[in-house]
């Protein structure tokens, strides 16, 4: 008896032992289908007793052990059954021959047997025996569990006799000696009549009929003769026996206290057993011995007798079984036996829940020497040490000796190491190491665990599956050990393990598939999220040009916050929430969209990370792959992965995907917890066009100073004020849709300057009508760019004007100053040199294009894109006007402009103005040039409509009348500037010399006065004829433009005479005189309308005249009203002349 | 004269040392957060060994009723013996563990002794807690604490 049934329990000692066995060949299978068929009769109620019989079945028993049967009964075989095919009628003598010869194996202590023919037909099969059944095929064989239960109950009978027979074995007859095989030898030449003999012989007799009561269903019976036994062998310290007796009748006790059974799990190995015992347990909790059944009192009428006092209480088992194990451990030869019982009392332990005690046990089990084990029990007894640990709770313990039965199977003095069993069995033990290998779990946070132990067990789950010749394992447990444990590893470490990952991949690469073992387990898959670490993922938005705009009038509602408030300072998200959450940006279908990662390298070497892409959802999403080389330990390093959406919707980046050391991995967010983002889910908006912008004029290096906004590209360019520029933009549609739509807006940057005219300026109607643009296409676009500045300093200069002695006066001067060229530069040099070079510096000059397009299904959804193309000029001084004044011209409706212009180029320059000639001006020279321009009715210009007014502040609307005031004088007077040298040209504006006071003399006035002198309207430079004794009409007219009602007015006709030296004569009273009154009188004139007033005057002598209209003021209060030069009445000039003599005649 | 005397300490701790040659802190959650042996080539094992005590402190502590918890005595005694080995055990109020392993044949070795290692052993824990620098749950790097443990370990002949 060398071999232990790590199996057996306490229960097992009430069943019968039947050998199945195959005889002849039977194939395995339909064996082991007809040794559960009969396995499954575990139970049987016997006939008239209301006992059961429990029966253990084997397939393979050693006869060795059968020796023991007389120690204790249920080792002994009490039954066979053999299971064998037999083709034909010719083979079953051979066969009925091989049968009796089985049988001869366990010969004397066999009850019955039974052969279970396959496959005879004939007349052979037709015969009635009782020990050999015939079936024709092993699917046809109906009654298998009848045959059974026959040949049960005939084993029944057998025992119940051989019961009845020891049990009134009353003494008078020698009672033989029961003895274990290696007793044998010692008993030779004993004194077989002493009474230690005798008493010997009686307590192992009793020891016998108790196993047999207990195994014919007799508890209580068997309790009793338990007891008996072991007064008896212990008054003869017969140990052994003594120590059975014991075990005896704990398994009897245990019995009665837990009809459950105490196999519990452990058994589940062989569920047909564990079935049939469960069945068991329950028939027998049903009729139990003793129970009052229906029936009255049942068969078994010892259970009456002294129940309570010969079972032990379930306490005390423990304490029995202790003593009946340190008996056994008396014996060397009886290691088996003391090992068994150890096994069973662990269990009955586990069922007590006495896991302290059941681990002494254990541990003494672990020491019971049993001589050379093989190999193989060697793995099984570690095993079954495990398991009985895990029975009682101590998973760690039994995860430890799990691991040593692996290590056992594959240990190096086995020729054909066992590397499957090792890795079922290693995988068995990761429970017990806390250890799970799905990665998620290792992602909250830094690992906590038996990292030493652990890594160890990591280490040889891949060597065993290596072994196995399965890469893909080592692969999986590789990658798990690298992701989970980094942070544990030596540098070295590291260095080894991706070594050898690297060296599976390349057989066998590493991928995301969970794999699945053959017993089931799952292995998920391991994502190397550490290598690299990626600490943030943010999506980019698009390049300026590219990013898509919503219509503004398309815009949808954005108050559909959940809050019913407009700002809470609660903020209401949570980290969750925010990877969610909407990015505010968008991208396009069909553009390459880009994610940015900030990755860095935990490893101690360069890491190489191939085909790094990103993991989306919701669109159709073209990733683009990349690789990358990270240093060692590398700090943050910033990766672009992009990609190219294919369909518009919501996108959601999930991840990422990476291939590291041959194992690609699809690393999810959401697994993530230490990343960082700003929101992953973004929209994709329908595919837009593209366009490419390029300019004829050079690109500048650097952005535009005065603009915050980013911009697709920009221009530079120098000018002279007032020169203009074209400048060509082509634009060609790059993109896969047509081009539908194109506006054109700029905006001039904020600049302090004061502008003049519009900057740019642009002809849109060609541009549009090529449209739509097919892609490859191109239209150009010609922008005008002109600058007028105002380099004249502002208001130092006006000042200077104003408190200058020849500025202007409203009157009108006495003689037409035709032109003053003064050399004003020579007579005033500029001021100092600092203020010369206020008037020489650059200034800059910004605006920003917009190109709005739009095209495609982009179009339809109401987007559009932008490109902006930043203009930047230098703008250089040409020429400016230092000084502006204004004298009277001659007429009253003309006035003479006076300009003094500088040259601030180093050039020679020629200025021309409309109707006038050219003034050349050499470099930093100034000169005043006079222009006669007619006066200005600025109440022609378009006025503001009122809604405007209404809205705008009046001080700006003033600003702007001013300035449509000054334009209409610039472009009348249309001023340019030529430099010869450079060929530049330009023009030259006055618009910022303008002032209040200048303008005032440029404009009409309200009042407008128009006289008639002889039917011909008189003006001053106009010499109006008579004949000297007609009478000349003399004709006034006022016409009122103002808005308010002017007059009554009095006006007086002054005659006088100018000798052109400086006297004038003013006494005429002999050479002209008034038809009439010399004062005229207007009424009141409303606005718009005009009055007339008619005189007449008769001229005595000839000679040139003047006329000189005087108001007289009538109504001195309301003067102040009209301002004085309001009445600019010209003065009128005739000449008299001598009446024709034949008229006269 | 201090030289004889540590040569005499080094060839008595083989076998009369006094000393541990494993001490460990097991966190409430039953992962190490100290763990140092003598015979360093042979860490592991004790790893193994201090790992498996764990079962039996469980155990011992769950035997102890809920009421009682509060009389319960800190120091677990032996948890079990292996061939080589003496393994003791000292549960914390916090369910922290101390287990500290011994020779077999270290036979001099009392209980008071091993209660007075422990005793010694939740002191130095304690002043370790109270560092405001250390996060509960982290492993123990305290130099303090590791010369203390040091102190009680058998010095590696």
């Amino acid at each position: 008896m060398s071999i232990p049934d790590y199996m057996q329990c306490a229960e097992d000692h009430q069943t019968v032992l039947v050998v199945v066995q195959p005889v002849g060949i039977v194939p395995e299978d339909e064996f082991f289908r007809i040794y559960k068929r009969i396995a499954s009769v575990a139970q049987v109620s016997i006939r008239d007793s209301q006992r059961n019989l429990y029966i253990r079945y084997r397939h393979h028993y050693l006869p060795e052990n059968n020796e023991w049967g007389d120690f204790q009964t249920h080792r002994k075989v009490v039954g066979l059954i053999s299971v064998t095919t037999c083709g034909s009628a010719k083979e079953w003598p051979q066969t009925s021959d091989r049968f009796h010869s089985q049988k001869d194996v366990f010969g004397a202590t066999l009850y019955d047997s039974r052969l279970l023919v396959f496959g005879l037909q004939g007349e052979i099969a037709e015969q009635q025996r009782t020990d050999v059944a015939f079936y024709s095929s092993y699917d046809v064989c109906p009654d298998v569990e009848k045959r059974v239960e026959d040949f049960v109950e005939s084993i029944f009978i057998v025992l119940e006799s051989k019961r009845l027979d020891r049990a009134t074995d009353k003494s008078g007859d020698k009672i033989p000696l029961l003895c274990v095989p290696f007793e044998k030898k010692d008993f030779v030449g004993l004194d077989t009549d002493s009474r230690h003999y005798k008493k010997r012989c009686q307590g192992r007799m009793r020891k016998h009929v108790g196993d047999l009561c207990l195994q014919a269903g007799m508890l209580q019976d068997a309790l009793v003769h338990y007891h008996m036994a072991v007064e008896l062998l212990r008054s003869v310290n017969d140990f052994l026996w003594l120590g059975a007796a014991l075990e005896g009748l704990c398994s009897a006790s245990v019995i009665f206290h837990y009809p459950g059974g105490t196999a519990g799990k452990a058994a589940g190995r062989k569920p047909s057993l564990a079935q049939g015992q469960g069945q068991a347990a329950d028939a027998g909790k049903r009729h139990r011995p003793g129970a009052l059944t229906a029936n009255g009192i049942s068969a078994d009428t010892s259970s009456e007798i002294g129940r309570a006092k010969n079972c032990l209480r379930p306490e005390d088992i423990i304490e029995k079984y202790k003593e009946a194990i340190s008996y056994y451990g008396k014996y060397k030869n009886a290691g088996v036996i003391e090992l068994e019982a150890c096994v069973k009392a662990v269990r009955v332990l586990a069922i007590q829940k006495r896991a302290m005690e059941a681990s002494e046990f254990l541990q003494n089990a672990v020491y019971i020497n049993l001589g050379q084990l093989s190999e193989e029990e060697k793995i099984q007894r570690y095993s079954i040490l495990s398991e009985l640990y895990d029975l009682i709770g101590f998973h760690r313990k039994s995860a430890f000796f799990k691991r040593v039965a692996a290590m056992q199977c594959v240990a190096p003095t086995i020729p054909e190491p066992g590397w499957r069993a090792c890795y079922k069995l290693l995988l068995e033990t990761l429970p017990g190491y806390s250890l799970c290998l799905d990665p998620k779990d290792f992602s909250k946070g830094t690992h906590r665990g038996w990292a030493a132990v652990q890594v160890r067990l990591l280490h040889e789950l891949v060597y065993a599956s290596r072994r196995m010749g399965n890469p893909g394992l080592s692969v999986r447990h590789l990658s798990f050990l690298l992701q989970t444990m980094l942070d544990l590893l030596s540098d070295q470490e590291k260095k080894e393990v991706t070594q050898s990952l690297e060296n599976y991949t390349s057989k066998c690469p590493g991928g995301m598939e969970v794999i699945t073992l053959p017993d089931g387990l799952k292995l998920p898959p391991v994502p190397l999220s550490k290598l690299p670490i990626v600490r943030s993922v943010k999506l980019l938005d698009l390049p300026v040009s590219l990013r898509p705009h919503k219509q503004k009038g398309l815009l949808e509602n954005n108050m559909s916050t959940k809050s019913p408030f407009i700002y809470s300072p609660i903020i209401m998200h949570t980290r969750g929430e925010e990877r969610n959450k909407k990015i505010e940006f968008r991208w396009v279908q069909g553009d390459v969209c880009e994610v940015q990662l900030m990755v860095y390298n935990p490893m101690p070497f360069e890491l190489r990370v191939e085909h790094m892409g990103l993991l989306t959802s919701g669109v159709e999403f073209e990733s683009l792959p990349a690789g990358l080389s990270l240093p060692a330990e590398s700090g943050l390093y910033p990766v672009t992965l992009v990609g190219v959406p294919r369909t518009a919707g919501n996108i959601n980046v999930n991840g990422y995907h990476t291939s590291v050391f041959g194992v690609t991995s699809d690393c999810l967010l959401e697994g993530l917890p230490s990343v960082r983002t700003s929101g992953c889910m973004v929209e994709v908006i329908p595919s837009l066009p593209r366009l490419q912008l390029s300019t004829s004029l050079p690109r500048s290096a650097h952005p535009l100073q005065h603009s915050k906004e980013e911009l697709s590209s920009s221009v530079s360019v120098q000018l002279f004020n007032g020169e203009t520029q074209q400048l060509t933009i082509t634009l060609e549609n790059i993109g896969s849709e047509d081009l539908e739509t194109l506006e054109v807006t700029s905006k001039t940057c904020n600049t302090k300057e004061k502008l003049f005219g519009e900057f740019l300026s642009w002809d849109l109607e060609e541009a549009v009508s090529q449209l739509p643009l097919k892609p490859g296409q191109s239209v150009t676009l010609t922008v005008n760019i002109k600058v007028r500045l105002d380099f004249s300093g502002g208001e130092n200069l006006l000042q200077d004007l104003n408190d200058d002695g020849i500025s202007v006066t409203g009157l009108p001067s006495s003689s037409p100053l035709r032109q003053v060229l003064k050399p004003r530069a020579e007579t005033k040099p500029l001021g100092s040199e600092s203020s010369k070079t206020d008037y020489n510096h650059v200034k800059t000059l910004e605006a920003v294009m917009t190109f709005k397009y739009s095209g495609g299904a982009g179009k339809v959804e109401g987007y559009y894109r932008d490109l902006t193309l930043g203009v930047h000029v230098d703008v250089e001084p040409s020429v400016f006007f230092t000084r502006v004044s204004t004298l009277p011209a001659t007429r009253t409706r003309q006035c003479h402009l006076l300009l003094d212009v500088f040259n601030s180029t180093e050039h020679e320059l020629t200025v021309s103005a409309n109707n006038n000639q050219d003034l050349v001006l050499h470099a930093s020279e100034c000169q005043r040039m006079a222009i006669q321009v007619a006066k200005f009715d600025f109440d022609t210009l378009p006025q503001p409509d009122q809604e405007a007014v209404r809205y705008t502040n009046p001080k700006l609307l003033e600003e702007e009348r001013l300035h449509t005031q000054a334009s209409m004088i610039n472009s009348t007077l249309g001023i340019t500037w030529n430099i010869p040298s450079v060929r530049r040209q330009g023009e030259a504006s006055v618009e910022g010399v303008l002032n209040q006071l200048v303008l005032e003399h440029l404009q009409l006035a309200p009042l407008q006065w128009d006289v008639v002198v002889n039917g011909k309207p008189c003006d001053c430079d106009i010499i109006a004829d008579c004949k000297v004794g007609d009478a000349v009409p003399l004709e006034v007219k006022l016409t009122n433009r103002s808005k308010n009602a002017v007059g009554p007015f009095a006006l007086t006709v002054v005659p006088f005479q100018d000798y052109q030296n400086g006297v004038k004569n003013y006494d005429l009273q002999d050479a002209v005189t008034f038809i009439g009154s010399n004062t005229f009188n207007i009424d009141t004139v409303n606005p718009t309308e005009d009055s007339v007033c008619m005189g007449a005057l008769l001229f005595l002598y000839t000679g040139d005249f003047y006329l000189n209209i005087k108001f007289q003021d009538d109504n001195a209060g309301q003067g102040n009203e009209v301002p004085p030069s309001w009445f600019g009445l010209p003065s009128i000039h005739i000449k008299a002349l001598e009446a024709p003599i034949e008229a006269g005649a | 004269m201090e030289h004889t005397q540590s040569r005499d300490a080094c060839w008595h701790s083989r076998h009369h040392s006094k000393m541990a040659v494993c001490i460990a802190v097991i966190a409430k959650e039953n992962y190490p957060l100290y763990i140092r042996s003598v015979p360093v080539q042979n860490e592991l094992k004790f790893h193994y060994t201090v790992h498996t005590s764990l079962d039996v402190v469980e155990e011992k502590i769950s035997a102890v009723g809920k009421a009682m918890a509060d009389q319960r005595e800190l120091y677990l005694g032996l948890l079990y013996p292996t061939e080589d080995y003496k393994v003791y055990g000292y549960v914390t109020n916090s369910k922290v563990k101390f287990v500290i392993v011994v020779d077999s044949s270290n036979t001099s070795l009392r209980d008071n002794e091993i209660r007075s290692m422990f005793r010694k052993l939740h002191n130095s824990f304690t002043d370790v807690m109270c560092n405001p620098f250390y996060n509960p749950g982290d492993t123990i790097q305290s130099k303090a604490f590791d010369s203390m443990v040091s102190a009680m370990m058998v010095q590696a002949s």
